[in-house]
């Protein structure tokens, strides 16, 4: 096959001719053409399996329906996706399906997001013809550990989170045990999940058999946007969804992040810190501008900020974040340069060897350590000296450098201690409320759109930088 | 505490191998061995067989849960299986597993106090033109009725 894999072939897929790739597995073409086709153990990351049986379509000289994931484009094949004897093959297939399933879509995490459901309502299955009998019952709430729950009896044994055990991560955690109508997922009994993509699995599983103990019961899915955006746990720069929702009494807030497909970068899954890392952008957060340990406006911190470096006759040292956006960096850069300030941004305070592996977890944890160097902004430590006027742009290593005079700006307000010893300390936005573009430690320029508007938001770094060119008040 | 295969097993199992395409096709074999040795298959065994076959324990898992042969514990002297699939099925298997339930006073997966008697249900013996049928360890009975279970119990005492 993969010798013929590439040339250009003419198939009719319901009275529409479209050109092909010989030998492509039929599925896929199907649904890269927007045609809807229903699927359980297929999936793009881990291929075709053939065992879910929903894929099925009519193919003109063949007697019987044919999984179309298990059949390969060629030359002239004349394909029907939607007959009356398709849907009642579906049906059929989704009626066995349903035989044991539990009906406690209510309370499912997966509710709205479920192929179950999708293609139950799809294919009108309201009456089924086999006997209801006693379901068959399983456990419903088995912990897998790394935050992944399952629920046995609403699993439709698609395989897909055995093999991703099995074939990506290669962890083998996961198998299928027993068999026939007591076939379950499951683990070896005593030992759990141990990796940390475990969280994948949720994603994976086309049902609500997987889900995540982090999401599950928080939030309905229907109500949640998913905004696209980038990772900020490492270097990587792995595309994801953050889903977030604006509803009654309360504001704008992050549910879960998910992946997002991108073959350059992290193909179709992320890691579970980088998924849970959307908390740290919602707890602990720095609100208000703190000048010698009160709070002061948006206006009087610019004030202050002024009078501190206009009267400052020693050196200035800037500290910058090496994941604040390029743009931010940029703009410290030219306040750096009107002040007189030498500015440095250490990168090696980033680097977390434990955190990395061979795949998508990258030693360097900061996201946008190539945009720094791109900048030409100096990534050593600086030597400071006791008169020196540090102004933090939220570096990690500020903390531990004495100085007699600081300027904090924080993204996390990380106890009295800090808030004190600065002298004066600027509340600054997370990612995820400002938008700008990162550099990967392979150098893919990617752009991040703002994803949160709260309701009373906290100023970007660009927009104290602004107010303190102005000298006056910035009119958003 | 702990499973390791006996050298003379370890040898036949080497003998065997160079039957089989790959070290993994030795599975059942070497399940077989192990219930040869143990009587069941402890997770101990499970951990020293994916090792020995070089697969991970999980495959193992499946195929011991798969096969109604494999035990995960240690069963009675006399372990009882009873066919439960169509033919036996429609040939009265209801009825003798409720009079097996009754005489032994234990039910599916249970073994009797005095450790002699476990009953199981298990999938197609092959024997369906004298069904109802059921295996005891190594022997097929067939054709059964309470009496002839009456019989072939009153037999193993």
């Amino acid at each position: 096959m993969s010798e013929t894999l590439g040339r250009k072939v003419k198939i009719s897929v319901d009275g529409r001719i479209i050109e092909a790739e010989e030998g492509a597995i039929l599925l896929q073409v199907l649904l890269k053409n927007g045609f809807e086709i229903p699927y359980y153990c297929y999936h793009e990351a881990l291929g075709p399996d053939g065992n879910c049986r929903m894929c099925m379509v009519e193919i003109e000289g063949k007697k019987r329906p044919q999984i179309s994931c298990d059949t390969f484009v060629e030359e002239g094949l004349v394909i029907h996706t939607n007959t009356e004897n398709i849907r009642k093959v579906r049906r059929e297939i989704l009626e066995l399906q349903l035989i044991n399933h539990p009906v406690d879509c209510p309370i499912c995490d997966q509710a709205g997001e479920c192929s179950l459901q999708d293609y139950y309502m799809e294919y009108g299955l309201y009456h089924g013809s086999v006997e209801k009998g006693k379901k068959l019952h399983f456990n419903k709430h088995l912990d897998l550990g790394r935050n992944v729950m399952l629920d046995q009896e609403r699993c439709v044994l698609c395989q897909r989170c055995t093999r991703f055990t099995t074939n990506i991560t290669q962890t083998n955690e996961l198998g299928i045990v027993w068999r026939a109508d007591h076939s379950c997922v499951s683990t070896l009994p005593g030992r759990k999940l141990e990796n940390g993509y475990a969280m994948n699995l949720v994603d994976l599983c086309p049902v609500g058999a997987l889900t995540s103990k982090d999401f599950r019961f928080q939030q309905r899915v229907w109500f949640l946007t998913p905004t696209p955006s980038v990772c900020h746990g490492c270097a990587k720069g792995c595309n994801i969804f953050v889903d977030h929702a604006r509803l009654k009494y309360h504001d704008d807030t992050i549910y879960r992040f998910r992946p997002r497909k991108n073959p350059d970068i992290n193909g179709y899954f992320i890691c579970d810190d980088g998924r849970l890392s959307y908390k740290a952008l919602q707890t602990g957060r720095l609100e208000k501008a703190l000048f010698e340990g009160r709070e002061i406006g948006f206006d009087e911190a610019v004030r202050e900020l002024k009078k501190s470096v206009e009267c400052t006759t020693g050196r200035i040292v800037i500290l910058a974040d090496a994941n604040l956006y390029t743009e931010e960096l940029e703009m410290i850069q030219i306040f750096a340069n009107r002040i007189g300030a030498w500015l440095y941004a250490p990168l090696e305070s980033y680097i977390d060897e434990k955190f990395a592996d061979e795949w998508l977890r990258n030693a360097m944890r900061a996201a946008n350590a190539k945009g720094v160097e791109k900048l030409g902004i100096a990534t050593t430590m600086p030597e400071i000296k006791r008169d020196t006027l540090l102004i933090n742009f939220n570096h990690p290593v500020a903390d531990s450098l004495d100085v007699r005079r600081r300027i904090d700006f924080l993204t996390h307000a990380e106890g009295p201690e800090t808030g004190s010893r600065a002298d004066l300390t600027l509340p600054i936005a997370v990612w995820s409320e400002a938008s700008g573009t990162l550099i990967n430690i392979d150098g893919l320029e990617q752009r991040c759109e703002q994803v949160i508007y709260p309701s009373d938001p906290v100023p970007t770094v660009i927009r104290w930088l602004e107010a303190y060119e102005l000298g006056e008040r910035c009119i958003v | 505490m702990g499973f390791a295969f006996t050298e003379e097993n370890l040898e036949e199992l080497e003998a065997l191998a160079k039957r089989y395409p790959s070290k993994e096709a030795l599975m059942l074999p070497a399940l077989w061995k192990v219930m040869e040795q143990d009587g069941y298959v402890s997770m101990d065994a499970i951990d020293v067989v994916a090792d020995y076959l070089g697969v991970p324990p999980m495959k193992v898992y499946g195929v011991v849960t798969f096969y109604t042969m494999f035990h995960l514990e240690p069963v009675g002297t006399y372990h009882i299986q009873l066919c439960r699939t169509l033919s036996c099925s429609l040939c009265g298997k209801g009825e003798i597993l409720q009079y097996l339930r009754n005489k032994l006073g234990i039910d599916v997966g249970e073994t009797t106090p005095d450790g002699k008697f476990t009953l199981s249900q298990v999938e197609c013996l092959g024997s369906c033109g004298t069904a109802p049928v059921m295996q005891i360890n190594d022997t097929l009975y067939e054709n059964l009725t309470p009496e002839k279970v009456d019989e072939i119990l009153e037999g193993l005492k």
